[in-house]
């Protein structure tokens, strides 16, 4: 680090502190110029708090920004934008009726118009950086890669010199990502300096030049991806050893939980959303569902969940015919459900957390009383869990929106398991959570399958599915078009699967 | 103490919101040439023997009492993402009809007075029970709904009156209903006046004033404690989080809206049964809607909405003693209408303040052991959140002044 030329950003003894908890202590940070550096750290741990910072919302206690040497106060976004930091949000804000070139204008009408100029510099940038964008297209016809590429062009359009990724890849298919990367690697071509957001460790080892590690809210090292394992990364992340998601003896047993017989489900147009699936889960057995987003995984578990009703095929738990039941009686009955967005199906955001123990368990033990919800006992219950689970957070009577991610996916597991369910619906269950988190979450399905737990596993993260599942199904267009063994299968392999360029079923288990 | 601070917090704004309506109203006043020190002295005032001021509480209280019911039914549908703005009609049919049949039978006294009562609840439960089936089955917006549903019900209230249900000899200048027996009279409560050493005044204190107490704390036990409740307020803050917790949303619109029409039922009850005793073209109107502001004022919580609808019934008070010092009643009105704009505001702000604060509390996690094992329960430092739950909570279910 003795590099002549000044710093693009440095952060020297950053503070920051909250009524009673300090979110950054001592945080050093130094960012060479075209260089893409890789923050990481559990969740949880400050990065967010850290890029707020650089990013204007909120002003350190303690500690100075450099950018390009110069020390700099930022009041607000405007004040990074103006000095050329700009941030690309894991959650994308795009508004999707409208154009690419529109969104990207929007709110910058100042810089180039909304006409003729702002379209060439649209070009312009797309073209530079090879982001592909065809300023025309209405944003809600693009994919998920696609609309990334948008945002960093948003930023970029507002003359960003330094951009912020965070947690880009969490979205993407692994092909996805392999383009993002590509595009990273132009922005550092022209001299852009990019700060790039990750617990993906592998990720990071392949995309960033440098790395620096945090945890509980200070930087503990830097690193040389080139170096460094990923293992190693994640010790000086959590200070302890990664587990891995490999479950290799088999605990899958004869007695069906779950069958699905010809279960169809009407999709938005003529095309069904769920075409005609047949699968068996079995006592112990972890029956993974792989499929680019938007192939009728997520219709298929609101029909498993009673969330959506059937056009055609039964569903049948145990030995019961349960296509008739309503959700409650379901999960009564149990199935268990980590939803795919915990937001909008797992948790109440601005009720206590002991609320949100309740939440799907309504009428069961320890939380109802005949008619009346028994307060005291889903408060010490709830306590229970956060021991049990590990969910850090003050106590149960705090609000759920107070939680990090994978604070709050650890309630929701916890949730799940207390009621001890014969099936568990798994949905992205590891999705934006920390490496400790994962692997707790990871640990927890592993006991569950062990003692006879039949567990529908739906996640993109390849990696997941291969390592945790005993069968794979590989979902597009609403039909499953192969199954396969996940001991015979490279995620190359399965992305090929998903993505429709192989079909001939090589690894086929049938 | 936590609770203690946690009342504060969540009294704090509407308080202020109050003191700023009230500053906002004065300039109003001075800019119309009246002068706020007098106006408010003269509202104040409650007279000078001890009969005027018991009187003036008594007043107070028996329009307090069907304001508080109004609010009630209002903040029930409330809780559950649901605009109930038909409330309006929904009592002024439950009253007509309750005067009708009140006055066609002839049973021995409490029976009488349950009869009505619960003709009231029932007419009103089936009229919003309407909105909640065509909600469920059209997907027509309650809102819509409950609006137009308000003229139909002011219209067939007036068929009703005048025609099959008319009392009064035709030709005379107010039409009512037959008027009520004497069983059927709900028994004020003014013996309890004289037991507690105060001045027996002329007017009656409504009776009503127990059920509305009873009905006020069975709502409470109903949200907070009940599964049910549960159900209820967990789909006022994320309808998809509720259906995929087993919540029926289609049952719970139409058991919510039968729930908040059989308490709109009750709003016409306390005048009818305490003082007025038939329905009639001079019957208090208005209640359903000042129940929508009322509501708002009290934040949907109960005990909230109880102390909205006595500030708003002492406003109210106001206005005949304003008139007699010849100072626009209108007055009143201004200061309602600032009331309750600045409440919402201050409800929408404070709302921001502690979804904010709970959001940076959680920044960080708080300090853990490394190795995963829980922390302890001293260490972990007490962040905003726990004390912002109240006005957290009950902000985010609240309706915006677009309702109105």
């Amino acid at each position: 680090m003795t590099e002549s030329a000044p710093l693009a950003v440095e952060l020297r003894g950053i503070t920051k502190r909250f009524p009673g908890v300090v979110a950054n202590k001592d945080i050093e940070l130094r960012v060479a110029r075209g260089e893409v550096h890789a923050i990481v750290g559990e969740n949880g741990a400050g990065k967010s708090t850290l890029m707020k910072t650089l990013y204007g919302m909120h002003r350190p206690d303690e500690g100075q920004i450099l950018l390009g040497g110069r020390e700099v106060v930022f009041k607000s976004p405007a004040d990074a934008i103006a000095a050329g930091v700009g941030m690309v949000h894991q959650h994308f804000m795009l508004a999707d009726n409208l154009t690419v070139l529109e969104n990207v204008v929007l709110g910058a009408e100042k810089l180039h118009g909304i006409g003729g100029d702002a379209r060439r510099r649209i070009v312009e940038i797309s073209d530079a950086y090879a982001l592909g964008l065809e300023p025309d297209t209405l944003v809600e016809d693009l994919g998920v890669g696609d609309r990334q590429r948008v945002e960093i062009a948003k930023v970029l359009y507002r003359g960003a010199t330094t951009l912020i990724l965070d947690e880009p890849t969490a979205v993407l298919v692994p092909q996805e990502v392999d383009e993002l990367f590509g595009n990273l690697a132009e922005l550092k071509r022209e001299g852009l300096t990019v700060i790039f957001i990750s617990h993906k460790l592998d990720e990071v080892r392949k995309v960033a030049d440098a790395i620096t590690v945090i945890r509980r809210g200070t930087t503990v090292g830097t690193a040389d991806p080139r170096t460094t394992t990923a293992k190693q990364l994640a010790e000086m992340m959590v200070g302890a050893e990664l587990p891995t998601p490999e479950t290799r003896t088999s605990t899958v047993r004869e007695t069906p939980v779950l069958q699905l017989r010809g279960v169809t489900v009407a999709g938005p147009g003529t095309r069904p959303a769920v075409d005609d699936v047949t699968l068996t889960v079995r006592e112990g057995e972890v029956v993974g569902i792989a499929g680019v987003e938007g192939n009728g995984q997520a219709e298929l578990v609101d029909a498993v969940m009673g969330l959506r009703p059937l056009a055609a095929g039964t569903i049948v738990l145990g030995a019961d015919d349960i296509t008739s039941w309503t959700t409650r009686t379901r999960r009564e009955r149990g199935i268990g459900f980590i939803p795919e967005d915990r937001h909008r199906q797992g948790m109440l955001l601005d009720a206590p957390l002991w609320e949100n123990r309740v939440l799907g368990h309504q009428t069961e033990a320890p939380n109802a009383k005949g008619l009346f919800i028994d307060r005291k006992a889903a408060r010490a219950d709830t306590e229970r869990i956060m021991r049990e689970y590990d969910v850090r957070a003050p106590g149960p009577d705090t609000l759920a929106v107070a939680l990090s991610g994978g604070n709050q996916q650890k309630l929701i597991v916890g949730r799940e398991m207390s009621a001890g369910p014969r099936l568990l619906i798994a949905a992205h269950p590891t999705r934006g959570v920390d490496v400790g988190a994962q692997s707790v979450i990871w640990e927890l399905l592993k006991d569950a399958r062990a003692e006879g737990m039949g567990i529908v596993l739906i996640s993109a993260d390849l990696d997941e599915l291969i390592g945790l599942s005993d069968t794979l199904q590989v979902m597009l267009r609403g039909s499953v078009v192969a199954t396969l063994d996940p001991q015979a299968v490279t995620p190359e392999q399965l992305g090929g699967y998903m993505t429709g360029a192989v079909t001939s079923p090589a690894g086929s288990v049938q | 103490m936590s609770a203690l601070r946690r009342t504060g917090q969540a009294l704090l704004a509407p308080a202020l919101a109050v003191v700023i309506a009230l500053v906002i109203s004065a300039a109003v006043m001075a800019a119309i040439g009246v002068d706020p020190a007098r106006a408010f002295s003269v509202m104040v005032d409650f007279g000078d023997t001890p009969s005027q001021q018991v009187t003036a509480i008594v007043v107070v209280l028996n329009r307090a009492v069907p304001l508080f019911l109004a609010g009630l039914a209002v903040a029930v549908a409330f809780r559950m993402g649901l605009f109930n703005i038909g409330v309006e009609g929904q009592y002024r049919m439950a009253t007509v009809v309750a005067a009708g049949v009140g006055a066609s039978v002839s049973l021995p006294g409490p029976l009488h007075v349950l009869l009505i009562i619960v003709v009231a609840m029932g007419v009103a439960a089936i009229w919003a029970g309407i909105v909640g089936v065509l909600k469920v089955t059209r997907g027509v917006s309650e809102v819509i709904s409950s609006i137009m549903l308000n003229f139909i019900a002011l219209g067939l209230a007036s068929f009703l009156l005048t025609g099959p249900l008319r009392g009064s000899e035709p030709g005379a200048s107010i039409v009512t209903t037959t008027e009520i027996p004497e069983s059927g009279w709900f028994p004020s409560l003014n013996g309890l006046l004289g037991a507690l050493g105060l001045a027996n005044p002329p007017r009656q204190l409504y009776g009503f004033l127990l059920v509305a107490v009873v009905v006020g704390v069975a709502v409470a036990v109903l949200l907070k404690r009940t599964r049910f409740g549960f159900d209820l307020r967990a789909t006022g803050l994320s309808a998809s989080a509720a259906s995929a917790s087993g919540v029926d949303a289609k049952r719970m619109v139409i058991t919510t809206m039968l729930i908040s029409g059989a308490v709109a039922g009750l709003i016409g009850l306390p005048d009818l049964l305490g003082s007025d005793h038939s329905y009639g073209t001079q019957f208090t109107s208005g209640l359903g809607f000042l129940g929508i502001a009322i509501a708002l004022l009290g934040r949907n919580s109960p005990l909230g909405i109880a102390v909205a609808a006595v500030l708003f019934a002492f406003l109210d008070r106001a206005s005949v003693p304003l008139q007699i010092a010849s100072i626009p009643s209108s007055v009143v009105t201004i200061i309602q209408g600032t009331i309750v704009l600045a409440v919402v505001i201050a409800n929408e702000i404070a709302r921001r303040i502690a979804r904010r604060q709970a959001e940076s509390g959680s920044a960080v996690a708080p300090p853990a052991a490394g190795d995963g094992s829980s922390p302890e329960p001293g260490s972990t430092p007490p962040t905003g959140p726990a004390l912002t739950n109240a006005t957290g909570s009950a902000g985010r279910t609240e309706p915006t002044g677009s309702a109105q």
